[in-house]
């Protein structure tokens, strides 16, 4: 849930693919949900909400080798032309919903992209965003047409840092066959595991605090076998919805055109019942 | 009601008509102009209102531009679909699957010649037919919610 990772290494936070990048340091898959109206009027302010859902007496490992609650994320790629809608902007209902989120764009570029994170998941397994729509008469990108909402939510620490490295969200494997002779608690917490290979080679492999390991002295094991159980209690999921972009012109038409085909309707029901009367008295022209 | 005309039974033409099951239309509300002039239009016009309503509230996305350098996350065909393209993923031989494909408008294609013998048209009177298209339709769509889910649930859709 560290969207700034995204922010510095991607300059668009959905590949070709339709993966949302999230997805690279956060491996496990979560479900995520997002709801967001059927359609907005232009330059209007509206909220849509991100649900991450997840277990709340989930506890995960954190950097230390401590436990602690989970944090959460969310990236959500609106159409061109829609936005955070500005604090002034706001309903007094959507102003306390948004109280302590500090949503921010992707890039100075792309304000149409919003990320959030890490906050803690306790209180914000709903994540509200306000919105602002765009106006086509105004803003000359923007139609009247049905668009995309693509929607990234993380839970959890992530198993990867940008540079590569693994964090100690992750399972550790063997670096050395062989027999395990000796597990050594260290006094910070974490572990030493002394394998002795086939060859009576002695290597030492460390094990960082926090970690439950799934093997004892004695133990033979293989290379790359896991040596701990997976911590990582979290996940990242994505979704889409979409949203139209509604012409209150248009809607005020087909009203109009609804009404004069009910109209149209009752008429020729009429005038048939009017000619039934005509046929019921058998008169032929 | 005389606007509804009664069969006229003493018409012997009408008679062999009716003895062969045809003729319906020498009797009751005459087409033209109670259903052709007054009521086809309401029906035109609300038929109008549908789609143009529709068209308003719902209109049809424009999809993203297609990269064929970048397989997108999930594959799926539309959904009409849903079954063939089942078939095609769970069958490990491609010239199966594709064979497979085409049995199913040729195996529909044989049904009325296998019943052929049955003078009936009705449905409830024809029973290979009515279970080859019972059958059929379960099973398409079965394979239609498979597609949907992971490959390891394609054909148990997970249940068991």
């Amino acid at each position: 849930a560290f969207p700034i990772y995204a922010q510095q290494a991607y300059e668009s936070p959905r590949e070709a693919t339709g993966r949302i990048v999230c997805a690279n340091c956060h491996l496990a898959q979560k479900p995520v949900e997002i709801e967001a109206p059927q359609a907005v009027l232009p330059n209007t302010v509206f909220e849509t909400v991100v649900k991450i859902p997840y277990d709340s007496n989930a506890k995960q490992i954190l950097g230390n080798g401590s436990k602690g609650g989970l944090n959460v994320g969310a990236v959500v790629i609106l159409p061109e032309g829609f936005k955070l809608a500005p604090v002034n902007r706001l309903s007094t209902e959507l102003k306390e919903k948004t109280r302590n989120l500090y949503i921010q764009p992707y890039s100075a570029k792309q304000d149409n992209i919003l990320v959030i994170g890490p906050i803690s998941g306790d209180k914000n397994r709903e994540i509200v965003f306000p919105i602002l729509s765009p106006d086509p008469a105004k803003d000359k990108k923007a139609h009247f047409f049905k668009y995309p909402i693509y929607v990234g939510g993380n839970r959890g620490r992530g198993q990867i840092y940008p540079t590569g490295d693994k964090s100690n969200n992750n399972i550790v494997s063997a670096l050395s066959s062989g027999k395990i002779n000796k597990i050594e608690l260290l006094d910070k917490g974490g572990f030493i595991i002394h394998v002795t290979n086939s060859s009576n080679v002695e290597s030492t492999q460390k094990i960082s605090p926090g970690l439950e390991l799934r093997v004892k002295e004695g133990d033979t094991i293989q290379l790359d076998q896991a040596l701990n159980s997976d911590p990582n209690v979290g996940g990242f999921g994505q979704n889409e919805t979409e949203i139209v972009l509604q012409s209150p012109n248009r809607i005020k038409g087909m009203i109009v055109f609804f009404f004069a085909s009910v109209l149209a309707q009752i008429f020729f029901v009429l005038k048939k019942k009017q000619f039934e009367k005509v046929q019921a008295a058998e008169m032929n022209f | 009601m005389s606007i509804l005309k009664k069969p006229d039974l003493t018409d012997p033409k009408l008679r062999a008509k009716l003895a062969k099951g045809m003729g319906h239309n020498y009797y009751g509300e005459p087409a033209w102009p109670n259903d052709l002039l007054y009521v086809f239009p309401v029906v035109i016009i609300g038929t109008f209102a549908c789609s143009i309503g529709l068209a308003i509230l719902e209109p049809s996305s424009i999809g993203e531009k297609s990269n064929p350098f970048a397989t997108p996350l999930e594959i799926l065909p539309e959904w009409y679909f849903f079954p063939t393209f089942n078939l095609l993923r769970v069958i490990p031989n491609k010239l199966l699957g594709v064979l497979s494909m085409a049995a199913v408008p040729a195996g529909l294609l044989t049904v009325p010649f296998i019943e052929n013998v049955n003078k009936f048209q009705n449905p409830f009177r024809r029973p290979i037919a009515t279970t080859v298209f019972l059958i059929g339709t379960v099973v398409s769509i079965w394979l239609g919610i498979g597609a949907t889910m992971p490959i390891n649930n394609a054909i148990t859709l997970g249940l068991f």
